[in-house]
């Protein structure tokens, strides 16, 4: 193979590895935001935890598995979901700092909470 | 009213309320049943009358409402779970009940019905409906426990 051909197809793998890394970049950023997501779980009417912690950017999803619809309502109107009957989810993303009390509407007593810091 | 319940369930103040209300009201149609028969008709139409009018307020008021945003969107597609299938039997039958308490107060309590529209057989009327009152109740009574007391009638 000619001394030129060599560097040509040198430079060639050099473009197509820097552009393989250049979109695989987002793909880091992805992995990256799923892991700022948090879980709750309805059930026997219940929160569970009943006291959530997460981070300022945390998407958090309730999943009710219980057998009977529930909501999840903000108590200061931040946030509020349509009654989710067994299996289905409602999600949230918590853009700021602060303590986020929240209930279900139908059945009052079941209360819960989420610590943003 | 949407606050923490008083009878230690699930269940929000507005709809403890309506249960005691609905078991008054049961209670109070026997002892007017009771009052019709020592002839004691006056007290026995009013305590029936109260009744029908102050449930007829509850179901339009509170029942209906509450009908129409947690179940009638669920009609039929999820009629076989016991959450949505007690309320809504308890709906229909509560439906025909009542307005067959209100043609009996029509026909025994005013002369607003034509002569052809209205019964004569007053006893079997109104047995019918007490029966079907306290069917209704029932249906009520297991349609609260279902929705607010954990594991009762699950599936």
């Amino acid at each position: 193979m000619p001394r030129r051909s060599v560097w040509l197809a040198g430079l060639a793998t050099s473009v197509l590895t820097a552009t393989l890394l250049l979109l695989a970049k987002p793909s880091v950023t992805a992995n990256t935001a799923q892991s700022s997501t948090a879980e709750v779980s309805i059930d026997n009417f219940s929160f569970r935890p009943q006291t959530l912690t997460v981070a300022v950017g945390t998407a958090v999803t309730w999943t009710n598995r219980d057998d009977i619809p529930h909501t999840v309502v903000s108590d200061n109107g931040v946030f509020k979901s349509k009654a989710r009957d067994t299996d289905e989810k409602f999600s949230y993303t918590f853009d700021q700092a602060g303590t986020y009390p929240y209930h279900c509407s139908i059945h009052p007593k079941m209360t819960g909470q989420i610590v943003v810091h | 009213m949407l606050g923490e319940g008083f009878l230690g369930t699930a269940a929000p103040r507005y709809a403890d309320l309506v249960l005691l209300l609905e078991i008054g009201m049961g209670l109070a149609l026997l002892i007017g049943a009771v009052l019709a028969r020592k002839r004691m008709f006056r007290a026995h139409a009013r305590c029936q009358s109260a009744v029908v009018l102050v449930n007829l307020a509850i179901v339009l008021l509170v029942m209906v409402p509450s009908f129409h945003v947690n179940v009638s969107p669920n009609i039929p597609a999820k009629l076989g779970r016991a959450y949505y299938r007690l309320p809504t039997v308890h709906a229909a039958l509560g439906s025909i009940t009542e307005i067959g308490a209100l043609y009996i107060l029509l026909v025994a309590g005013t002369n607003l019905l034509p002569q052809r529209f209205r019964v004569t057989n007053y006893k079997l009327w109104m047995r019918t409906v007490l029966v079907l009152w306290w069917l209704v109740l029932i249906l009520g009574l297991a349609t609260y426990l279902r929705w607010y007391v954990p594991g009762v009638f699950r599936k």
